[in-house]
């Protein structure tokens, strides 16, 4: 028996040993920095919309012409996530609007601290004109942006129509966060095997408050919708 | 990939914990990864064990990992089934699929969806 505790297990010392229970989230950090970047999203006056998708499915081209469509009524600014170059901040800013670009060097996802530096860089972008909506573009990625909260409003998920429908079932703890669907290249449908209602199902199973999209930021169909959803989320 | 920035931060926060209770090296870390997190458990402990060796109080540190089984809410009812747990350091496979096959045990509906599960918590620290 041990002689300290009485306890009938011998394969135990007592030196120096001591048992901590922590009982805190190892997101802590990103989360505690996250809320600090939704006051300070507020404070600017607007509300962030964080787009999460795999690359190429057609976020930047949605933002440009979401700018097009809004023109002045509305002011956006922009904070690009991406591993290497200017490339996506330059199509913002050759439209006029104010856009911050983040290279990561090779992390595959934003957190809530390289999101507060460029708040502040985009403050500062923005001469004192103030924001309505601040779009932060993730990382290129379906997988890894989901575990970190940046402070968004919102969460929106884009998915072109050449990746498939089936990316729902593939990738579901990314839909299991997000806010709002949003099915791209709908002029494509005539040449993929894409099933929309499968993609709707699938992912309403995961996440059943998920709102939905279809649109074509090419042709432009689809695309009111989707200028309505802001203008009622900037109402709201 | 994110793994290893998440094992990381659990690496900060021991050095940081120990350094608080004057312990020379941690024995143990206790760490709970839900069965939403997208976390790959197989990955964050072979990031945390590549760079715990980086540091003497953490070199030697055991790595615990809990996986909690899902759990399913029914749309229709609310009540919350429960799926099958992983094994040790490993989560269930296919955590949102078998949905497709499971009925609320209440009330019979097909209607379930993931409910929590999106925790990656530090339990439990043993110090000396």
């Amino acid at each position: 028996m041990c002689d300290v505790c009485g306890c009938q297990l011998h394969d135990h010392h007592h030196s120096d040993s001591k048992i901590v229970e922590v009982n805190q989230s190892l997101l802590e950090a990103n989360q505690k920095q996250a809320a600090s970047n939704k006051t300070h999203i507020e404070k600017m006056g607007a509300i962030a919309i964080n787009l999460i998708s795999s690359p190429g499915s057609g976020k930047t081209t949605l933002l440009e012409r979401t700018i097009d469509e809004l023109g002045d009524s509305v002011k956006i600014g922009v904070i690009e996530g991406d591993i290497e170059t200017e490339r996506d901040a330059d199509r913002i800013r050759a439209k006029g609007v104010p856009a911050v670009q983040l290279t990561t060097g090779g992390a595959c996802h934003l957190d809530a601290p390289m999101v507060h530096g460029g708040l502040h860089v985009l403050e500062h972008f923005g001469k004192g004109k103030g924001f309505d909506i601040i779009f932060i573009e993730n990382v290129g990625n379906l997988v890894c942006p989901a575990t970190f909260d940046l402070g968004e409003h919102h969460r929106a998920i884009l998915l072109s129509v050449p990746e498939g429908s089936d990316k729902p079932v593939k990738y579901p703890t990314t839909f299991k966060g997000a806010d709002l669907f949003m099915i791209t290249k709908t002029d494509l449908l005539q040449h993929f095997d894409f099933d929309i209602e499968e993609a709707k199902s699938e992912a309403l199973k995961i996440q059943p408050d998920l709102d939905i999209l279809c649109f074509s930021s090419t042709t432009g169909e689809g695309f009111d919708q989707w200028i309505t959803y802001l203008k009622n989320l900037l109402s709201a | 990939m994110h793994e290893l920035s998440l094992a990381q931060n659990l690496l900060d926060q021991l050095l940081q914990l120990s350094k608080q209770h004057d312990a020379k090296i941690v024995t143990k870390a206790t760490v709970i990864i839900g069965p939403f997190s997208g976390i790959v458990v197989e990955s964050f402990a072979f990031g945390f064990n590549a760079i715990k060796q980086d540091h003497p109080p953490t070199a030697t540190a055991d790595l615990i990992l809990e996986t909690p089984a899902p759990e399913y809410i029914c749309l229709d009812c609310n009540t919350i089934n429960t799926g099958d747990a992983g094994t040790t350091n490993e989560h269930p496979k296919a955590v949102y699929e078998t949905i497709n096959d499971k009925l609320c045990s209440a009330c019979g509906s097909s209607r379930l969806s993931p409910s929590g599960g999106t925790e990656l918590i530090l339990k439990q620290l043993e110090m000396e």
